[in-house]
């Protein structure tokens, strides 16, 4: 029977060419505003790190003014200090553990390999990371590995490339055991990671969420060697007299991102334990004097303390579903409207052995034809939004402003439900009209 | 002749189609009600004076290839090579402004304080600085280059004097006696005299609740964290800025450099702002629409289901006027009943905005506003199929459907 | 093949109740051609809705081929209209979209039938009423006795063992309710109950017997044969 009542919504829809496109275009226009948004929701939603979910945790500890708490949701500062990220990094519970944060310099190719092409330096976007970086957040290599064990601690001048890195200094040839020159210096390519580009990029979340991720990593240990001052958020509470790069890194500002991955309820135990102890051992040595206070956050917890997706994005979210609502009601005006100026039809099924059901199917499918018509043109709207807000946002949103086949299912799916809904009560309304008042001439 | 009896009871028959349309009128104004106080005020926000010559600016970067370069020798060779470059108003080292990157600090007026500072977006610049960002004095002096020291962050130097914004002498000083006085960094007894005001600058992030309290220490830093800010003459600023990227790179190639219009940094910075504009004024004019297709869609609708009663009427003797009226009158009800139902609406959506998202209050004026506005579109929508009803032609009524 | 005992029917409005049919008793018996007269007002559609189960009765029992109809669902009473009866009425109800084969589809699509047999069926009955070379007309390429006839031939596709007609001729020239008349006769003929309500004396004498209703209830039960005079509307 679908397809037959499919083919009678087709000539209905057909019959009242105005009527119908009316009715499409509210559906695709609520469908195409609230995917929109709601694309725009699920994408800064997602979680790049759902596998290590219950393993990784990111970490705080609370060194803060004694006055007041740090100014955010947690109440914690969102980074460590340098001291206690090295400090953290000779523990050996952790499975991995990644200190880490945000740099950049000029790279270019080392000038005895230099000579053929001509090859300007650019400005490369850096993370500067102690070496479990690619194990605990799963990077795979293309070619080669991170870099030697002591790296952490010592000047070590080795340097992991990103595959577009490695395409644009070398051909996307392996690099490994090649040197490019950084910041005036020769480094030894180590390895180069498949693409990697989570977004929003969870593993660090202060330097814009969408930001593109970094272009090639360094070792740790390189601090001192060239006094590195990060890319990034440094906050202070405490009046420091900072007189040389010694006391900005023993100073209690704080600039580390810190990751931790622990497997078992055991290990994360352990962990809790020896936090605790850490801080107390540092509370007796004049640190730390707010109350004993650490944070460890699963990627997901991390994503939300951190709001990836701010007031503006969830009250776009809201207002564009109420949009869709009033697209729906118009649609619910409209499917009464045609639906009874169809009444005497449908009168004349019922005589002829339709039963209520039979004529409310009918018309809740010519409802479904209308929402599947509104969900297509509703992808393109879709695609049109976000292009818009790609180009608004000028770079800044393009790895979550795109539709995956999954939102353009559900875009589909939402016109058709939200059609079906709108049809429900006019089809009802016309499976319930007396047929013996239509079939008499009037 | 009002006819509102026949009117109300003919609609109660309708009664569903009726209130479809009132609850969409009445949806519609909710939300444009809200979207129109959120557009307003972003369009406000991004209006504000910044208190620098924003349109004027270009700014320039660099970073050495060499581990380690001189750079202020190289602030220096360049600086003067900008101020003799032709279409350059005035030059300076700092950072700059707008661009959502910087630091900030506590002050104080007393020494040693610890608690309650007050705070405030902090600068560093020389003589120049005023006026290369194109600021305007209103107290006091700017800095002379007398009072210009080399510094960097690491080497232990303290300002002795600083120029605040209005904003933020206000903030420190409420008897408005800010000039001459001292102001101090957290814990510390260093005094830092105040020696000249300027009337406005919106700091490094503009959105901020405390944006427009700025303070400018009177050094060259070296630091990477650096802009050349460069003011150049009305309308020069394009020459101005592919000279910089030219000369730049020509004095000294061993390094990256970057130049930028300093209002392309402020729109980046506002594009949040800037999106949300755009998108809800979208969102709104789609609404109406969509709203105004309804009502037409529908007003035809009844118009043909009551043809032949259109037309008995006008067989008993009612004209074009009365026939069209009728139906004007219809559309008036039940734009008032959504009106009503959306004044209420708005105000409720208003509030959830307002305790989740922080948005700003919805007054009762905007709500009028566009309350006036939807019911001219449901008349205006009404309308054309309400004249098309006045020429049914009475013989109608004969006619069996 | 139809039997209604004691049937009533009011319908209830805010203020009034009004009694459509009282106590209201009736046999058809297999084969027959009952035509059903009586003035305006008197009951006569409410009693061809209620034998077409489109509306139920308030009170009594109405028996359709010897099954008690009176408190079946609607799904039941939709399937029995489907494959019992067939409807034909003054104003022809063709759906005006559908072309002459799709109208006469329609019955045959909620029967279940598979589309072979439903060709089968819709060409067998066009051609029965003549209009074989018209299936892909729509209904307003044709003129109203041709209309009326694919308003029969749908009502006959499903091979129903009852018609109701209702003023099956009103909206047609004698010229064209003649031939109607005889379509009808022949397909009594053939062995189909019809109970046709009609104004007309001439074609209410044509009938096996003629029903007068009244005020709501049989006014008179006479053989239409016995009856000398005509029975006036």
């Amino acid at each position: 029977m679908l397809g037959y009542y499919i083919s009678l919504a087709l000539r209905s829809l057909r019959r009242t060419p105005v009527l119908s496109a009316l009715m499409v275009a509210a559906i695709a226009v609520g469908v195409g505003a609230a995917m929109t948004t709601l694309t725009l929701n699920y994408m800064m939603s997602r979680n790049a790190l759902e596998h290590k979910d219950d393993v990784l945790y990111a970490l705080q500890l609370d060194n803060w003014d004694p006055h007041e708490a740090d100014d955010n949701p947690s109440a914690m500062p969102w980074q460590v200090t340098y001291k206690d990220a090295i400090s953290l990094l000779r523990s050996d519970i952790p499975t991995h553990q990644v200190a880490m944060h945000r740099w950049g310099g000029p790279i270019s190719l080392d000038p005895s390999q230099n000579s053929g092409g001509e090859m300007r330096p650019f400005t490369a976007e850096a993370r500067v990371t102690s070496r479990d970086f690619f194990a605990l957040f799963d990077i795979p290599f293309l070619y080669g590995g991170s870099w030697q064990g002591d790296a952490d601690t010592s000047p070590v001048q080795q340097i992991v490339l990103s595959e577009s890195t490695n395409n644009k200094l070398f051909n996307g040839e392996n690099s490994v055991g090649r040197t490019v020159n950084f910041s005036g210096t020769p480094f030894t390519v180590v390895g180069v990671i498949e693409h990697w580009q989570p977004s929003p990029k969870v593993h660090d979340l202060n330097n814009g969420s969408f930001n593109k991720s970094a272009e090639i990593f360094l070792p740790f240990g390189l601090h001192r060697s060239f006094e590195i001052y990060p890319w990034g958020n440094t906050n202070g509470w405490k009046p420091e007299d900072i007189n040389s790069y010694e006391d900005q890194l023993g100073s209690e500002y704080v600039w580390i991102q810190y990751w931790v991955q622990l497997d078992s309820d055991e290990q994360r135990e352990r962990y809790r334990e020896y936090l605790t102890g850490f801080i107390r051992e540092q509370k007796a040595q004049g640190r730390f004097p707010r109350p004993l206070k650490f944070g460890l956050s699963k990627p997901s917890e991390w994503l939300q303390l951190n709001e990836v997706v701010d007031g503006d994005d969830r009250m776009l979210n809201w207002l564009s579903l109420a949009f869709l609502l009033v697209c729906l009601v118009n649609a619910v005006a409209l499917l009464l409207a045609k639906f009874l100026r169809k009444a005497a039809e449908a009168g004349v099924r019922r005589a002829l052995g339709a039963s209520r059901k039979a004529v409310f199917s009918q018309h809740l499918v010519e409802s479904g034809c209308i929402g599947l018509a509104g969900g297509l043109i509703g992808i393109l709207l879709t695609l049109a939004g976000l292009a818009l807000v790609r180009q608004l946002q000028m770079g800044y949103l393009d790895t979550v402003a795109s539709m995956d086949w999954l939102m353009m299912l559900s875009a589909i799916g939402l016109a058709i439900l939200s059609s079906l809904l709108a049809g429900l009560y006019p089809a009802w309304r016309i499976s319930r009209t007396n047929p013996s008042i239509y079939l008499k001439t009037q | 002749m009002l006819e509102l009896r026949p009117i109300l009871s003919a609609l109660w028959r309708h009664k569903i189609s009726a209130l479809l349309i009132a609850v969409q009128l009445g949806l519609t104004l909710a939300i444009v009600g809200n979207a129109t106080v959120v557009i307003q005020e972003r369009i406000e926000r991004i209006a504000r004076p910044t208190g620098v010559a924003v349109t004027d600016i270009v700014t320039a970067q660099f970073m050495p290839i060499a581990k380690n370069y001189d750079r202020l020798e190289a602030f220096r060779l360049d600086l003067d090579m900008i101020r003799q470059l032709p279409g350059v108003a005035a030059a300076t080292v700092s950072r700059a402004p707008l661009t959502g990157g910087g630091s900030g600090t506590g002050l104080y007026t007393a020494p040693n304080q610890e608690i309650g500072a007050t705070g405030g977006a902090q600068f560093w610049g020389d003589e120049h600085l005023i006026d290369a960002l194109g600021m305007k004095l209103v107290a006091g002096r700017a800095f002379t280059p007398n009072d210009i020291t080399e510094a960097s962050f690491s080497s232990g130097w303290r300002p002795n004097m600083a120029i605040v914004t209005q904003q933020l002498a206000d903030k420190l000083f409420a008897n408005g006696e800010a000039l001459g006085q001292s102001i101090y960094f957290s814990g510390e007894d260093n005094p830092i005299e105040i020696v000249g005001i300027v009337e406005r600058n919106l700091g490094p992030w503009p959105n901020s609740h405390n944006a427009g309290s700025t303070v400018f220490f009177p050094a060259v830093m070296d630091t990477q964290w650096f802009d050349y800010v460069v003011r150049a003459e009305p309308g020069q600023r394009e020459a101005v800025a592919k000279l910089l990227e030219e000369k730049l790179a020509e004095r000294d190639p061993q390094r990256v450099v970057a130049v930028n219009l300093l209002e392309d940094k402020l729109d980046r910075y506002y594009a949040g702002d800037n999106t949300m504009i755009q998108v809800l004024s979208g969102v709104v004019s789609m609404l109406t629409f969509i709203v105004a297709l309804g009502i037409v869609g529908l007003t035809v609708f009844w118009i043909t289901q009551r043809q032949k009663q259109i037309g008995v009427r006008r067989a008993l003797g009612a004209s074009r006027s009365a026939i069209s009226r009728y139906f004007l009158l219809e559309n008036l009800m039940i734009a008032t009943t959504g009106i009503v139902l959306g004044t209420a609406a708005a105000q409720i959506f208003n509030r959830f905005l307002a305790s989740e998202f922080e948005q700003p209050a919805l007054p009762l004026s905007t709500t009028a506003i566009c309350a006036l506005i939807l019911f001219g579109i449901s008349l205006a929508a009404a309308l054309v199929p309400a004249l098309r009803a006045a020429n049914i032609s009475p013989a109608m009524a004969t006619r069996s459907v | 093949m139809l039997k209604m005992h004691n049937v009533r029917k009011s319908y209830r409005t805010d203020t009034i109740e009004t009694h459509a049919l009282r106590d209201f008793s009736l046999e058809v018996n297999e084969g027959e051609f009952v035509s059903v007269t009586g003035p305006s007002g008197s009951g006569k559609t409410t009693f061809l809705n209620i034998a077409g189960l489109l509306e139920t009765p308030t009170g009594g029992q109405y028996l359709l081929d010897g099954q008690d109809v009176s408190d079946l669902n609607d799904r039941d009473r939709s399937r029995l209209r489907n494959e019992k009866i067939g409807f034909i009425f003054q104003g022809f109800n063709l759906i005006p979209d559908l072309d002459l084969f799709d109208n006469i589809d329609v019955p045959l699509r909620y029967r279940g039938f598979n589309a072979k047999e439903r060709k089968k069926r819709i060409e067998k009955v066009l051609e029965q009423v003549g209009l074989s070379a018209r299936a892909r007309h729509l209904p307003a390429q044709l003129s109203g006795g041709q209309q009326q006839r694919v308003a029969i031939a749908r009502a006959l596709a499903g091979e129903p063992r009852f018609l109701l007609a209702d003023e099956p001729t009103g909206n047609l020239d004698s010229l064209m309710a003649r031939q109607v008349m005889e379509l009808l006769e022949f397909i009594n003929e053939w062995g189909t109950t019809i109970v046709m309500v009609t104004h007309d004396p001439d074609l209410a004498r044509r009938a096996h017997r003629n029903i007068q209703i009244v005020d709501g209830q049989v006014a008179d039960l006479r053989l239409q044969s016995a009856l000398g005079e005509a029975v006036t509307a």
